[in-house]
C-alpha cells in the first residue's frame, strides 16, 4: 500500500471518484486553476477540465445551494469551504435546505461539503473553529471526522457514495502531519468508531486531530492502560461502541479540540451518563476548548486548545479517582 | 387501661404481617419499658416467626403506655401488642436509640421489611454506580472493602480484586465441595456469647433459634420412622459438566434430586399424623449453616421449574441472603424436600433428621477419589481413579418403604452419572 499524507488521501479519494463516477463534481473558492487554498485539489482541474472541477465566487451559500440543485437532478457534487468557519454562510443552504430536502420533498440529497477545520498554526478567530456540532443539532445532516490517512480516503469515498448530505470535518493541521498506509482504489471506512488503541483502566474518546493528541497523551501513563476510542464519525455517532468502551473501562475522558460548551463530546458525556452509568466508576471528565474565540497568538492558541499536557493531567486524576 | 393524660393519643403497636403465608408471630423481647419514651421508626419490639427474627417500628413517637403481650407469647397477625401515647405535635426525638440492633434507621415498617438491611453506607463512603452494582451482583458488603482510589475512595477494581479472589478463583478442590463455599463477609448481628452448657435440661441459655431446632429435630425423630439408605455415586460426568458450567457440584445433584422426585412423587409430599399429600410443586428447601448462630433452611419454591444454571443461582442467592439475615419468613416455608450438604470438612457420609412434616433429606457429603472397578463395554473390568460420593437420603417408613428409596437413589445416581 502507498504511504500518503492525509491531505494526499484526500485528494486521491477524490481523484478515485472522478475518475470512477462521472456524477461527480468538485465546487469552491480557488479549487480549480489554483488547486486549492491547501492544494488538496492541485491538478484536478488538469485532468477533468473546468466543467467537473469548477470555480466558484466568493459565496459558500450559492457553492452549497448550487450542489444542492445538482445533487437533486441526480450529481453528486463535492463542495469545499476554503475554511470551514466561513460554513456560516451557507448555513441556511446546507441546514434548511440540503438537511430537510428528503424530509419535505422526498428527495435524495447526495451532497458533501468538505469542511478544513480546526486550529493549532495561528490562524486567528476565523480560520480555525470546529463547527461540526452546529451540524450534528441539525436533522438530516451526517457529520463525518476523520483522524488517519487511511480513514479520511475510506470516509471520504463513503460520504461521496451517502444518499445524505455529509459534512466532512478534515483537519487542516493535520494534513501534511500525519502520513499513513493508505488502500489503493475506492473503498469505503464505515461510519462507525474505531479503536485506536485498546486498553481498560480508562477510556479517552476523541476525534479528528484530538486522536492523536490522546494516543499521545496516554501512551505512558505510570502503567495504566488506557483505550483511546476514535469516533470518526459524529453523526450517527456509534452508540455501541462508547458504551462498550465505558463498560470495559468504566473511566472516562472526552477530548474535544472544539468549544467546551454543546460540542460533540457533551453529546458523547450525556450518552454515556444515561445509557453507561451502571458502568461507570467516576464522574464523565472533559477536555475541550473553553468558550472563547481562537486566539492568533500561538502562545495563547496553545493554552486554549487541548494539548498533550491537559489531556494526561485529566487521565491521572481520574485513574487516580 | 385508660389514659389521664388529656393531650395524647393512644396508638396500637400490632403484630406485623411478615409473609403471605405466615399468621403469626412470638414476642421475643420488648426494647423499651412502660412509660419510657420512644421515637418513631425506633424499635419497640422484637418478634420471631419459626426463624425468622424481626423487629416492630414505633409507628409514632412517644411514651410506651402499656405492654398487652408478654414475651415468648404467640399470637395471630393483627394482634395488638402494645400501645403508645403519642406526643402530640412534639417533634420525634432526633437523637435516635442507641441500642445497636435498632431500626430507627430502616423508614420502611417491619411488615415490608422483616429483616434488617444491611447499611449501605455505615462510615458515609460513597460508591461509584459500577462499584455498588458489582457489588450488588457478587452479595460483596462494601463496607469490608479497602479502597485504593483517592481519600480511600473505592475504585472497581478494589470490589473486582474481591469478587474475582471469590468468585473466579479456581472452583476449590472437590472434597470441599458444598454450598457454603466462603461468601464475602456480611455485616452480621452481634453474636449472642456462646452459652455455657445447661447444667439442667431447661434449655435455658440456649438461643432462640437453638432452641428452635432441637425442639425441631426431637419432633421428628419422635414422630417419623426415620430409616437412612446410601448409595455411591461416580462424579465424573458432573465434574466435568460443572466446570464447563462455572456452578457447584450441589446444583447438578439438585437438578437430579429435583427430576428424580418428578419421577417418584411419594417422596415430594407431606406426612400431618395420618394425613399424606402428595405435592404438585418441588420445592426444594437447601440447609444453609449460620455457622454458631445455627442453621435455616430456605426453600427454592418450584425448583422443578429452574434449569442446573438457575438452580445454582438460587442456591447462591438464598446462601448469601441467609447469612446476611435478609431472608424473608415465606422463604423458610412450605419445602416438599429437603438436601443438605455439610461436606467441606471431608465427612462422607450422615444420617440426615427429616425436616417435618417431609418424607424425605438427601445428605450430600464430599466428593472423594476412590479407585474403583469400572467395567467396559464388553464386560472387561479395571480399575480407575473417579470422584465419587456416597449419597445418603433418609426417609419416613410411615410414608414409604426402603424398596422405594433405593429405587429412588438408583434413579438418582443414574442421573448423576449420565450427565452430559
Amino acid at each position: 500500500m502507498p504511504t500518503m499524507t492525509y491531505l494526499q488521501a484526500i485528494s486521491s479519494a477524490l481523484r478515485d471518484e472522478l475518475r470512477a463516477d462521472e456524477r461527480v463534481l468538485v465546487m469552491g473558492e480557488d479549487i480549480g486553476v489554483f488547486g486549492g487554498a491547501f492544494k488538496v485539489t492541485d491538478g484536478l482541474y488538469e485532468e477533468f477540465g473546468q466543467d467537473r472541477v469548477m470555480d466558484t465566487p466568493l459565496a459558500e451559500s450559492a457553492i452549497i445551494g448550487t450542489a444542492v440543485g445538482a445533487a437533486v437532478v441526480g450529481l453528486r457534487p463535492v463542495c469545499e469551504m476554503q475554511f470551514s468557519d466561513f460554513v456560516s454562510c451557507g448555513f441556511d443552504q446546507l441546514v434548511n435546505v440540503a438537511g430537510k430536502m428528503h424530509y419535505r420533498q422526498g428527495l435524495a440529497v447526495p451532497i458533501v461539503v468538505r469542511l478544513p477545520s480546526g486550529g493549532g498554526f495561528s490562524g486567528g478567530p476565523f480560520h480555525s473553529q470546529n463547527p461540526e456540532a452546529l451540524f450534528m443539532h441539525s436533522p438530516g445532516i451526517k457529520v463525518v471526522a476523520p483522524s488517519t490517512a487511511e480513514d479520511a480516503k475510506g470516509l471520504l469515498h463513503a460520504a461521496i457514495h451517502d444518499p445524505n448530505p455529509v459534512c466532512f470535518m478534515e483537519h487542516k493541521h493535520l494534513y501534511r502531519r500525519v502520513k499513513g498506509e493508505v488502500p489503493e482504489g475506492v473503498y469505503e471506512t464505515p461510519f462507525t468508531a474505531r479503536i485506536a488503541r485498546p486498553g481498560e483502566d480508562l477510556v479517552v474518546i476523541a476525534y479528528g486531530a484530538m486522536v492523536d493528541v490522546a494516543l499521545q497523551a496516554t501512551e505512558d501513563l505510570d502503567g495504566a492502560h488506557v483505550e483511546v476510542l476514535d469516533l470518526r464519525s459524529l453523526v450517527p455517532l456509534d452508540r455501541d461502541a462508547i458504551l462498550s468502551s465505558v463498560k470495559r473501562c468504566s473511566k472516562v475522558v472526552v477530548v474535544d479540540e472544539a468549544n467546551m460548551t454543546c460540542a460533540a463530546g457533551a453529546q458523547v458525556a450525556a450518552l454515556i451518563a444515561e445509557h453507561g452509568f451502571e458502568d461507570l466508576d467516576g464522574p464523565i471528565v472533559r477536555v475541550a476548548t473553553p468558550d472563547v474565540p481562537i486566539p492568533f497568538s500561538p502562545p495563547l492558541e496553545q493554552a486554549v486548545l487541548p494539548g498533550v499536557d491537559r489531556v494526561r493531567e485529566a487521565c491521572r486524576e481520574l485513574l487516580a479517582y | 387501661m385508660s389514659s389521664s393524660l388529656t393531650d395524647t393519643t393512644l396508638v396500637d403497636v400490632t403484630m406485623p404481617q411478615m409473609g403471605v403465608s405466615v399468621a403469626e408471630g412470638t414476642i421475643v423481647a420488648w426494647r423499651v419499658a412502660v412509660g419510657e419514651p420512644i421515637a418513631a421508626e425506633q424499635t419497640v419490639v422484637e418478634i420471631s416467626t419459626d426463624k425468622i427474627d424481626s423487629e416492630v417500628p414505633a409507628p409514632v413517637s412517644g411514651v410506651l403506655a402499656e405492654i398487652l403481650v408478654e414475651v415468648d407469647q404467640t399470637v395471630e397477625v393483627g394482634t395488638v401488642l402494645g400501645r403508645i401515647a403519642a406526643d402530640n405535635g412534639a417533634a420525634a426525638p432526633t437523637v435516635p436509640d442507641p441500642a445497636p440492633e435498632s431500626a430507627a434507621t430502616d423508614p420502611k415498617p417491619a411488615a415490608a421489611s422483616p429483616t434488617r438491611p444491611p447499611d449501605s453506607k455505615p462510615d458515609g463512603r460513597h460508591y461509584s454506580p459500577v462499584v455498588q452494582r458489582i457489588a450488588a451482583e457478587h452479595g460483596v458488603d462494601l463496607a469490608s472493602v479497602t479502597g485504593t482510589g483517592r481519600g480511600g475512595r473505592v475504585r472497581k477494581q478494589d470490589v473486582l480484586a474481591l469478587v474475582n479472589g471469590n468468585g473466579n478463583a479456581p472452583e476449590p478442590p472437590m472434597h470441599i465441595e458444598s454450598p457454603y463455599r466462603p461468601d464475602p463477609d456480611v455485616p452480621s448481628r452481634p453474636r449472642t456469647p456462646a452459652p455455657v452448657p445447661p447444667v439442667t435440661s431447661s434449655g435455658e441459655g440456649l438461643s432462640r433459634i437453638r432452641r428452635t431446632i432441637g425442639q425441631r429435630m426431637k419432633q421428628s425423630l419422635d414422630t417419623a420412622a426415620t430409616c437412612t439408605t446410601w448409595i455411591e455415586v461416580d462424579m465424573s460426568r458432573v465434574e466435568t459438566a460443572r466446570a464447563a458450567l462455572g456452578v457447584t457440584a450441589l446444583a447438578f445433584v439438585a437438578r437430579a434430586t429435583v427430576q428424580t422426585l418428578r419421577e417418584f412423587p411419594a417422596l415430594n409430599a407431606w406426612l400431618n399424623g395420618e394425613e399424606y399429600a402428595r405435592v404438585p410443586d418441588v420445592n426444594l428447601g437447601i440447609a444453609v449453616s449460620l455457622g454458631e448462630d445455627g442453621l435455616i433452611v430456605p426453600v427454592i419454591h418450584q425448583a422443578d421449574e429452574l434449569s442446573v444454571e438457575g438452580l445454582a443461582a438460587r442456591i447462591r442467592d438464598i446462601a448469601r441472603r441467609a447469612r446476611a439475615r435478609e431472608l424473608t419468613a415465606d422463604e423458610v416455608l412450605g419445602g416438599t424436600f429437603t438436601i443438605t450438604a455439610p461436606g467441606q470438612y471431608g465427612s462422607i457420609m450422615a444420617t440426615p433428621v427429616i425436616n417435618q412434616p417431609q418424607v424425605g433429606i438427601l445428605d450430600f457429603e464430599a466428593v472423594v477419589k476412590r479407585p474403583v472397578v469400572i467395567t467396559d463395554a464388553d464386560g472387561n473390568d479395571s480399575i480407575g481413579i473417579r470422584p465419587m460420593t456416597i449419597l445418603g437420603m433418609s426417609w419416613d417408613h410411615r410414608a414409604l418403604d426402603g424398596a422405594l428409596a433405593a429405587q429412588f437413589l438408583a434413579a438418582l445416581r443414574q442421573r448423576l452419572e449420565s450427565v452430559t
